[in-house]
């Protein structure tokens, strides 16, 4: 049955058109993607993010627990802070991509995708055996608002956050907002500076309304997924079922950054990790600008010199940029790099494509 | 007169309009409404010729690509170019400026059997 998030019969009331996405109904948008798209990069938009699922890992070998699951070193984790990671499967393939809080010693809160909620949760009992920790499922208990844009702070400050409380980039803390207790996290997948909140179930309604009402005067307005993945895109953030799959490793997705090279821990996939970082990849994932009007989209043909060597994972247009972007994995090849001019198959016609960095558009989150 | 007296429309969203012999046809507002931004309009050659039900033109709004079919049979005479141009005068008026192609037809009359005046479509697909 497809659920509904505490938040839907206010986006309802906001004019929200509702969708099915991983098991739920959602907002794909209110006003216009376009619209929204612009709201959150000039002032601040609102998200609800409920369908997000929320893991509680603790005991006392949870940090060697999360050790073993993802690459990067968890134990360079201090309290309140966060980290970007990947649960690997044993050939080094992404179950799913996550963040990692560590809330205090032995206690830490994972956020992860709406649709790799059971898999994930297979997977980190299937791996807890013999050691000392509790895998807690609360993702029915919370919703997730985020409150994304240049303005996130100002908004943040008037609701009774000050500036100079507010937790820095990608850490959580404990607040109080409208006498509401929750967790406020510096963290977003729109490429803009914002907050997610972390709240329990039977106070979502009314923070939301509390912070659409102070958001006016900041332009904020409620954002739908539509906008969410044309955001994510032009900041070239991966999606999980899209550009990462169990078949494909961080390193092929450009993830190294986000992959320690020096834990000592063993985990899984590690073997494929540490091969691939001394030699390469087959495949590697790249930006593409498109050169001619058409849109790539998810799984459409990229070819260079007429050789397939690639498929698009994620395509669309960049409100910003006012172009045509894509994300795509082509093959690892030295011909084959920033500038290179390619072709991607849409609709059996051959368009033009360039190939650029990433981020699409330039990242503003990181404070 | 009402922008939707006298149009004919398709289950899958396309609307006719007789216009001395010739027929236009474009997306309902309805259609367009569902589709949101639209960002990219593909649009055959003058001269292509369809049979009705068959694909005649590609249209994307943000979130995704979707066919349009020909309502009835017809020979393409003229092409809207402003759209393929600026694809949000679709958005914006589609029932006046945001036209897609004119065909001529010979087979209007049965070809149009199972098209829906403008308010039997609107109950059909509430």
């Amino acid at each position: 049955m497809t659920k509904k998030t505490f938040l839907h019969d206010e986006q309802i009331k906001l004019g929200a058109r509702m969708i099915e996405f991983a098991g739920w109904m959602m907002p794909v948008q209110y006003s216009s993607i376009i619209d929204e798209h612009k709201t959150v990069r000039e002032n601040v938009g609102l998200f609800d993010v409920s369908h997000m699922g929320e893991v509680y890992v603790y005991g006392k070998d949870s940090l060697a627990f999360l050790n073993k699951l993802v690459p990067q070193d968890v134990s360079r984790l201090t309290d309140s802070k966060a980290i970007y990671c990947q649960l690997l499967n044993k050939e080094g393939g992404i179950i799913d991509d996550l963040i990692i809080y560590k809330l205090e010693t032995e206690k830490y809160l994972i956020i992860v995708n709406a649709s790799r909620i059971d898999e994930d949760l297979n997977w980190m009992v299937r791996n807890s055996l013999g050691f000392n920790v509790e895998i807690e499922n609360q993702s029915h208990n919370y919703s997730l608002l985020a409150i994304q844009g240049p303005k996130a702070v100002d908004l943040m400050d008037k609701m009774g956050l000050k500036k100079e409380n507010q937790p820095e980039f990608f850490s959580i803390k404990r607040a109080e907002l409208f006498n509401i207790n929750l967790f406020v996290s510096r963290t977003g997948y729109t490429g803009e500076d914002g907050f997610e909140i972390l709240v329990k179930n039977e106070f979502s309604e009314l923070l939301w309304n509390y912070i659409v009402e102070a958001g006016q005067e900041f332009g904020l307005k409620p954002i739908g997924l539509g906008a969410r993945d044309t955001l994510r895109l032009e900041a070239a953030l991966h999606l999980y079922g899209n550009d990462l799959d169990e078949k494909t490793t961080p390193i092929e997705a450009g993830l190294s950054w986000s992959v320690s090279k020096t834990k000592s821990a063993d985990y899984n996939g590690k073997e494929t990790i540490q091969k691939q970082l001394a030699q390469g990849t087959d495949k590697k994932l790249v930006g593409l600008k498109m050169l001619e009007r058409a849109i790539a989209r998810h799984e459409h043909e990229v070819y260079h010199n007429d050789e397939l060597i690639g498929v698009v994972t994620s395509g669309g247009v960049s409100p910003i940029l006012n172009e045509n972007i894509a994300l795509a994995y082509v093959k690892n090849n030295k011909d084959i790099c920033i500038g290179s001019m390619v072709q991607v198959k849409i609709r059996e016609k051959f368009y033009k494509a360039e190939l650029v960095k990433r981020p699409f558009v330039q990242k503003k989150n990181k404070v | 007169m009402s922008l939707t007296e006298g149009i004919l429309c398709s289950k899958s969203h396309e609307y006719l309009r007789e216009h001395d012999g010739e027929y236009t046809i474009g997306l309902t507002d309805y259609a367009i409404e569902q589709l949101g931004d639209i960002v990219f309009l593909e649009l055959p050659d003058v001269g292509a010729e369809f049979h009705k039900g068959e694909v005649f033109a590609t249209i994307e709004s943000v979130k995704a690509a979707s066919e349009i079919y020909m309502p009835i049979s017809g020979k393409i005479v003229e092409i809207n170019e402003s759209v393929v141009d600026n694809p949000e005068i679709l958005n914006e008026s589609p029932y006046e400026k945001g036209w897609l192609v004119k065909i001529q037809s010979e087979s209007a009359a049965i070809d149009s059997i199972d098209l829906l005046e403008y308010d039997d479509y609107k109950e059909e697909i509430a």
